[in-house]
């Protein structure tokens, strides 16, 4: 048994060895250790053992450390096979769809999906670059491509995909795919210190600690949560986030996480991307503006920060990283006024079409950096391990038609008068709360709760939250719900989320009654 | 959810309660605003004329002023209170707001006290000046005409600064320039002398120096508006609303000469920036002080964040102070100040007007929902907990009634707290 572990560790370490040569940041870090073996405090009579030190004291040490982290991460996620192909044909439809209506407003609005912007543009663009609010374009035309209504419309007809639905089910419900989610028994069993009952920032932050020292539990998640900066281990904040970060770490804490520091390598990169907007005009950049017009604009919360938030989406949408990790296939288009051979480009390099609301993906960053660089990496982050997967059709566990499925089966079975009560006034109730899972809540709830919750997704590493939180949201409100019988009434109760409290309500759902 | 779990959820999202006062209370007003009348039906109170009896008198300060007056001859009853104080003027009034602190930084330095210490400070332009270092929260702000000479006395020593100039007895931005240059200031003086402006001349200016260097949020530029509700000045006993807000210019902050002429660049009031062509009225260029905080401590720390607040707090209860001595302290009134104030990208937050008569008129939904809270957590303050004003009452609500309001300061407690030797009270007003 011993000798088989060792094995596996062993071809582990060989795999890892392999691999990390291929990874970014390989070429810095070697430079960096072989450095460090010519300078006098690595001995060579003793090479391993101060050798070891020295990349401790220079911090090489937390650098591999995390970088081993992040690889083993994604080495889980890629390994799972996709049970249900057939979904992949769904998914492949859908985006031919999105793409033909893309194509059919191009042909209205007489423009083309690619072209190279003429040199008074470029400096018009350039110069307004830190103010796209006063960068003038007529809009009037625009309208998003979809809305998350016109998404669930099709997620809803996934059972036409999917062989031998029993009779007796609503064509319109998930429980028919055969797809795994967990009970809310399991689900106790993941977010178990939720369910335990252990104080959490967002409950009440003055509450007494129970760590001597420390006056209040606010106070001690904030000692902790420094030494933890400090120490800069990506598994170890991880863990420190599961109970919520005081806001005052949040920027730092978040970006050690996702292993997202910005360095001079990504302030080039970032203005790589600049470059290529301010040289190639796209068409869905007019669908850009438009969206942080129609969400981010006329949000209290966040309209300040309009002038960033244009900078980084459209920046985002020329990044060809963030169609790799989608694994999203993007047309191949030709760019009006460039010549052959490089003319082609994949429109849009980041492969996301952006739907009504994108933009509130990227919105609550703006809460904790003014810098567009270091809010685009964060954004890119989560965006990259998680919200590519809510607006992709795909059977992954947290892909949002496993998210969707996790909600019918948790309301079923938790809240079965309101089940019973949707049936009878016959709303899928899965239309209520779409919205807020595609978003994460984001617009939804206000920012402070809104961070608490995200906190909680890097912290457990997964969206189960979201569907949890829908129907805490609900069972709260559900003296309210039984009171009306129309879809346009139920949205009118669940409209406003305001004065939700994000954690105490989730913690009352999983902690055993 | 068990119901032990709703009692709980219950307990942590509590609703406003509904009153309890039934008794009829009859009031009085001047402006029929829907946040006012819609908070006093609910709470069962019945209108009446100025000329009836009331119990309750929702004022114009005109009214105020006209009621206070020996002329009327007009004498409150024990059951009677009204929304102003008689001679509020003494901080809502620009020039008598400069004085009132200037005369109570000189009398604290002439008691020897700590608060009026003073030492020099370089100031960002570089050149070196005395300042209080603990009562230095008003721009330098000279009266005119009568203070013109000691103006260019400090205009000289640092001659590339922005000086604002505000009408005194005018609000909401109106009549408001920028100036950078003293032959601009005169040209002005010429032209208000002038015969076809007689009016202009019988009227008296503020002149201070422009915090040019405000902080910017998203490029632009803002100020803060705060509620505070006082309810006696001797004791001093005031509140501040947490609700209060941030109103932000509709264009980017630019400090350039070509610029100086643009109101949309400089001035927040929403009644300037309303006419402006990106004014939003879905959010009115309005974001609350809490999401302020929030992005504070996320984007500088927790630690300077918390000092602007502190910052803030004492500003406002020693602006108080500098009054509580010549206001009259009339047991009938309470009054809810709107506060502005200005943060320089120091975090340093700077007092600029005080008005009397915040507005009540609602521009967006949030804006409506806040300033119904407002007035609901005004009148649970001001009232005895039985919901009939009563002059004989103490004026100490209970942690319940306050709602979104914080304890600012109240000096009758303090000096009980000081008397019984107690250290161990902790009032609402402590860090959350």
């Amino acid at each position: 048994m011993e000798n088989i572990k060792e094995e596996t560790i062993h071809h582990t370490a060989m795999k890892l060895a392999e691999e990390i040569k291929n990874l970014s940041i390989y070429k810095s870090f070697y430079s960096d250790v072989q450095k460090l073996v010519s300078s006098p405090s690595v001995k060579k009579e003793d090479f391993k053992q101060t050798l070891q030190q020295a990349m401790k004291e220079k911090g090489l040490d937390t650098k591999l450390r995390n970088t081993v982290f992040h690889w083993v991460r994604t080495q889980n996620k890629q390994n799972k096979l996709d049970p249900l192909t057939s979904l992949s044909k769904a998914s492949a439809q859908w985006e031919k769809r999105i793409h033909k209506s893309l194509n059919s407003m191009c042909s209205d609005l007489e423009t083309s999906l690619a072209k190279i912007r003429s040199q008074s543009e470029q400096e018009e663009l350039a110069d307004k670059w830190n103010e796209l609010s006063t960068y003038s374009l007529d809009l009037s035309k625009y309208r998003p491509v979809y809305a998350p209504k016109d998404f669930l419309d099709v997620l809803l007809t996934l059972s036409g995909y999917v062989p031998f639905t029993k009779e007796d089910e609503p064509k319109w419900e998930f429980a028919h795919l055969p797809l795994q989610v967990k009970t809310l028994d399991q689900l106790r069993k993941i977010y178990q210190e939720w369910a335990n009952g252990e104080p959490l920032l967002g409950v009440n932050p003055n509450m007494p600690s129970t760590v001597p020292g420390f006056a209040t539990l606010e106070a001690e998640r904030i000692g902790l949560g420094e030494r933890v900066a400090v120490l800069g281990y990506a598994p170890v904040i991880q863990e420190y986030l599961k109970k919520g970060s005081p806001q005052c770490l949040r920027a730092k804490l978040w970006s050690q996480v996702l292993g997202a520091d910005v360095k001079q390598q990504q302030i080039i990169y970032f203005n790589q991307l600049k470059k290529n907007v301010l040289e190639v005009d796209l068409m869905i950049d007019k669908l850009i503006f438009k969206d942080v017009q129609l969400t981010a604009s006329n949000d209290d919360q966040y309209f300040v920060f309009e002038d960033l938030l244009y900078q980084v989406m459209l920046c985002f949408s020329r990044d060809g990283e963030a169609a790799r990790a989608a694994g999203a296939s993007a047309l191949r288009v030709a760019v009006k006024g460039r010549h052959a051979p490089d003319c082609l480009i994949a429109f849009p390099p980041s492969g996301v079409i952006p739907f009504h609301g994108f933009t509130m993906y990227a919105t609550p960053f703006c809460y904790l950096y003014d810098d567009p660089v270091q809010l685009y990496f964060m954004f890119r982050a989560f965006y990259m391990r998680y919200w590519h997967r809510l607006h992709y059709i795909s059977t992954h566990p947290q892909g949002i038609v496993s998210l969707c499925l996790l909600y019918e089966r948790l309301l079923e079975a938790n809240e079965p008068l309101l089940w019973i009560h949707f049936r009878n006034i016959n709303i899928n109730p899965i239309r209520v709360v779409f919205k807020w899972l595609m978003r994460a809540f984001s617009g939804h709830l206000p920012p402070d709760q809104l961070l608490l919750l995200w906190d909680a997704i890097l912290g457990y590493d997964c969206l189960e939250i979201l569907p949890l939180l829908a129907l805490a949201i609900l069972s709260f409100r559900k003296e309210n719900i039984f009171q009306v019988n129309t879809l346009q009434n139920v949205d009118a109760v669940l409209a406003d989320l305001s004065t939700i409290s994000v954690i105490p309500l989730l913690q009352l759902a999983l902690m055993k009654s | 959810m068990n119901p032990e779990g709703k009692k709980m959820a219950a307990s942590l999202y509590g609703r406003v309660n509904a009153p309890t006062e039934r008794c009829r209370v009859s009031f009085c007003t001047d402006m029929e605003k829907s946040v006012l009348m819609s908070n006093f039906e609910r709470r069962g109170w019945h209108q009446v004329g100025p000329d009836d009896e009331w119990n309750f008198y929702w004022a114009s300060t005109q009214t105020c002023r006209n009621l206070f007056s020996v002329e009327s001859g007009y004498r409150m009853n024990d059951n009677q209170m009204i929304n102003h104080f008689p001679n509020h003027y003494e901080l809502s009034r620009k020039d008598l707001l400069v004085k009132n602190i200037k005369r109570y930084r000189k009398e604290l330095e002439r008691e020897g006290s700590p608060l009026a210490e003073k030492a020099e400070v370089v100031l960002h332009g570089g050149q070196v000046v005395t300042r209080y270092v603990h009562l230095d929260f008003i721009p330098v702000t000279f009266v005119l005409p009568a203070d013109y000479n000691m103006f260019v006395e400090e205009y000289r020593k640092s001659p590339q600064s922005t000086w604002i100039m505000k009408p005194c007895g005018k609000s909401q931005g109106t009549g408001i320039f920028l100036i950078n240059k003293l032959s601009k200031l005169k040209k002005w003086s010429r032209e208000a002398k002038a015969p076809f402006h007689p009016q202009l001349s019988k009227e008296s200016y503020v002149i201070s120096r422009y915090i040019d260097n405000p902080l910017l949020i998203g490029g632009k530029k803002f100020d803060l508006r705060l509620y505070v509700l006082v309810t006696s000045f001797r004791p001093l006993k005031a509140y501040m609303f947490q609700l209060g807000f941030c109103r932000f210019c509709t264009v980017k902050y630019d400090t350039s000469v070509t610029e100086l002429d643009n109101m949309y660049v400089h001035l927040t009031n929403v009644s300037v920036q309303k006419h402006g062509g990106d004014y939003n009225s879905i959010h009115g260029g309005k974001m609350s002080v809490q999401n302020l905080r929030l992005f504070l401590e996320g984007t500088r720390g927790r630690a300077v964040t918390e000092k602007l607040f502190a910052a803030i707090q004492w500003l406002i209860v020693h602006s108080l102070k500098a009054v509580s001595s010549v206001m009259a302290n009339d047991r009938h009134c309470f009054e809810c100040y709107g506060y502005d104030i200005i943060i320089d990208n120091q975090l340093k937050p700077w007092l600029v007007e005080v008005n009397a008569s915040p507005s009540l008129t609602s521009t967006t939904v949030n804006d409506r929902i806040m300033k119904y809270k407002l007035i609901d957590n005004i009148l649970s303050v001001v009232l005895p907990p039985e919901g009939v004003p009563d002059v004989r009452w103490n004026k100490v609500p209970s942690f319940e009634a306050l709602g979104n309001f914080d304890l600012l300061i109240d000096e009758e407690l303090l000096e009980k707290e000081d008397s019984t030797n107690s250290t161990s009270r902790t009032s609402k007003n402590n860090k959350k």
